[in-house]
């Protein structure tokens, strides 16, 4: 439990975030999830300056994933505390201990979550289907057509794409996987999901291959 | 406290405060002088923030002079505007040479609003290629995943900021240009503020710059072993402020007087680093930033405000996604509800993609609770683009748009069901292989122009 609170501590970003707190509620009472949940910034920020260990941890067990990360209560605080931004560090700290509130809470955005390391994107256009979001209607969109045809008619090129929201190069993939290896993104997705991780390294490995036969292709075409 | 208080239980203070909670017992004069403060403090834009912090630009000129970064800078070739910031700083937005850094939720959900970009900038006659850019190679600020799922970190996003914009900074290159030609121009509202934060942190730590440079240097994004970063982030949206007067002068060919427009500003696009968001006196009273209020009250349209001005959309990452509930409720309550009920609004304007989607998308599911208001959404450049007779379906995109743009449309005085036709038999085109597009589609492939 110390360590969690020395984690969060140490992350450099903590002293930006956190300069002492008045108490006012300010944050709380502009804040949208507050209105939803059992939540309040006030509090988050509360416990962090009173320092008390365990209730932060609790905290940590489900309340830091109600924050919609708006960062309203960072405009409006008096100290320029930013409740969001320790939230965000809250939460890294949270996967870092491999936590079961953050497993269970991620588990359904698992299906965006291997869009967006996979691809960079995130809703593409062939997930924004009534079958994905039928509480958004029947006809999300105005004219009936086939999904390809209808992105064929945007009038720009890297639009006209299907699984992502634009046509990404080969080479721009593979530079992002490396910034997710280098800097440990996939070992965070890894004590989160396991199962979710093998998905995702099976499709980066393919991608690289795809890279690779792409770059010998080049230069067969150069030596011809 | 004393036993008159009319709320107080001897010894526990009031109910539910605990016993350590006092009256203030304020007159009602000192009631108003203290929410004067208040309102000085919170409601309006304070100058004495701007005395506690400093400019981050200044810090990033110091280091570049001291040889540890390559700042991309904003010349006159861009022919940038001038405006200002929330703290009066100055702020250069340039309004060509644009490099097109796209929104993974916009290109794929609201199309219509790069589209409409786009298509200013060709009405203006830019060159495609000298003029924009619009290419493959970049990924998204991936701050959404980061936002969301807590999975992700500072040098992950710093890495992929500095990657993008290194490859803006290089593309001007491919076609014959010096390096620096184009310069950002950001879509969406998430990226803009992420983008903002960790420029901020980049300058700040030298351990992160030292950590992202290995990054750089093993893909290659390193400029003479330096990090290029740019002199100012600029959102679309901006670029839009600045061009509104040369857009309602220009280019409009539709009287928009008829129409009730309410405005909703991403939060990432003024709560974070809101010291560097645009304010302008003219705008209503320089204490909301100016953006799309700004071009509705241009083009000429009634601007009309609404008490929920400042709240956020309700989209939550994460949430829109997996907690809809939450979405929905608070888009519906808080903005669509309150600006149909006190503005009677006919359309809401907005600058992101997470915005548009979130309020756009949940109108619907609200019939089932007897929430039975709905308002057009859509982006400012989507709205400014229909007021200069741009194609509702070919060039503003609106067949994706959940919420009902058709009154909207009439309104504005263009019949909808003859633009529908006429896009149908554009599809059947389209099916044929006949393409319309706004450039030579090769420059999206980093083609020459
Ligand atoms: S960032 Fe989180 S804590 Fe802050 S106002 Fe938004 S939802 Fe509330
Ligand atoms: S607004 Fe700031 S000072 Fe007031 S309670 Fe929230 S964090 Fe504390």
């Amino acid at each position: 439990m110390q360590q969690i609170y020395d984690d969060i501590r140490g992350d450099f970003r903590y002293d930006h975030e956190l300069n002492g707190c008045l108490n006012c509620g300010i944050c709380t009472a502009t804040c949208p999830s507050a209105q939803f949940y059992d939540y309040s910034p006030r509090e988050i920020v509360q416990l962090l300056w009173t320092e008390n260990v365990e209730q932060i941890y609790d905290a940590m067990q489900e309340k830091i994933w109600a924050c919609a990360q708006c960062m309203t209560c960072a405009a409006r605080c008096p100290f320029k505390n930013s409740p969001g931004g320790l939230v965000a560090i809250m939460r890294e700290v949270a996967i870092k201990h491999e936590m079961q509130s953050a497993k269970d809470v991620l588990r359904p955005f698992g299906r965006v979550m291997l869009k967006l390391i996979t691809t960079g994107n995130q809703l593409s256009p062939d997930m924004i289907q009534p079958d994905h979001f039928p509480d958004w209607g029947p006809n999300i969109q105005k004219v009936e057509g086939d999904l390809l045809t209808l992105r064929k008619a945007i009038p720009v090129k890297t639009l006209q794409t299907v699984e992502t929201a634009w046509e990404v190069s080969l080479k721009t993939s593979v530079e992002m996987y490396t910034i997710w290896e280098m800097t440990g993104v996939l070992d965070s997705l890894e004590l989160m999901d396991e199962n979710l991780f093998d998905v995702i390294e099976d499709f980066i490995d393919e991608k690289r291959e795809d890279y690779e036969d792409w770059l010998e292709e080049q230069e067969e075409e150069d030596d011809d | 406290m004393t036993d008159q208080t009319p709320n107080s239980t001897e010894g526990q203070g009031i109910a539910g405060h605990g016993s350590f909670f006092q009256q203030t017992d304020l007159s009602a004069e000192e009631a108003v002088r203290a929410t004067d403060w208040v309102r000085k403090h919170v409601d309006r834009r304070t100058v004495d923030l701007g005395d506690r912090m400093d400019d981050v630009r200044e810090h990033m000129y110091e280091l570049e002079k001291e040889g540890e970064i390559i700042i991309h800078r904003i010349t006159d070739d861009h022919e940038p505007i001038s405006v200002k910031t929330m703290f009066g700083w100055d702020k250069k937005v340039p309004t060509k040479q644009l490099w097109h850094h796209k929104s993974c939720g916009q290109c794929g959900n609201i199309p219509g609003y790069p589209t409409s970009i786009i298509w200013f900038m060709n009405e203006f006659g830019f060159v495609p290629g000298k003029d924009y850019l619009d290419e493959t190679d970049q990924t998204s600020c991936t701050a959404w995943n980061y936002h969301g799922s807590g999975i992700g970190n500072v040098e992950a996003l710093a890495a992929v900021f500095l990657r993008n914009f290194h490859q803006a900074y290089v593309s001007g290159k491919q076609h014959g240009f010096e390096l620096g030609h184009f310069f950002p121009l950001v879509h969406c509202g998430t990226s803009f503020g992420n983008y903002k934060e960790i420029r901020k942190y980049l300058v700040e730590s030298a351990e992160l710059r030292e950590k992202v440079t290995k990054i750089l240097g093993k893909l290659g994004r390193l400029v003479d072993g330096k990090l290029v970063i740019p002199e100012e982030i600029i959102h679309y949206s901006e670029w839009v402020h600045v061009m509104r007067n040369r857009i309602a002068s220009d280019l409009q060919k539709i009287d928009v007087s008829n129409i009730r427009a309410t405005s909703h500003v991403a939060c990432h696009y003024y709560k974070m680093v809101h010291e560097d968001a645009v304010y302008d006196p003219t705008v209503l009273g320089g204490n909301r930033t100016a953006i799309i209020t700004s071009v509705a009250q241009a083009l000429g349209a009634q601007v009309i405000d609404y008490s929920t001005w400042y709240d956020c959309c309700g989209f939550g990452f994460r949430h829109i996604i997996s907690e809809r509930e939450f979405t929905r409720s608070f888009t519906m309550d808080r903005k669509i509800r309150v600006a149909r009920e006190e503005a009677n609004a006919d359309v809401m304007l907005a600058n992101d993609t997470g915005c548009v989607t979130t309020m756009d998308k949940n109108q619907w599911i609200g019939r089932a609770h007897d929430k039975n208001f709905s308002i057009p959404i859509m982006a400012d450049v989507q709205f400014a683009a229909l007021a200069c007779g741009a194609d509702p379906f070919k060039i503003v995109q609106l067949q994706w748009h959940a919420s009902p743009c058709e009154d909207l449309v009439e309104k504005m005085g263009i019949s909808w069901s003859e633009a529908k036709s006429t896009f149908q038999e554009y599809l059947k085109e389209v099916e044929a292989g006949n393409i319309e597009y706004l450039y030579n589609p090769e420059l999206a492939y980093g083609g020459k122009a």
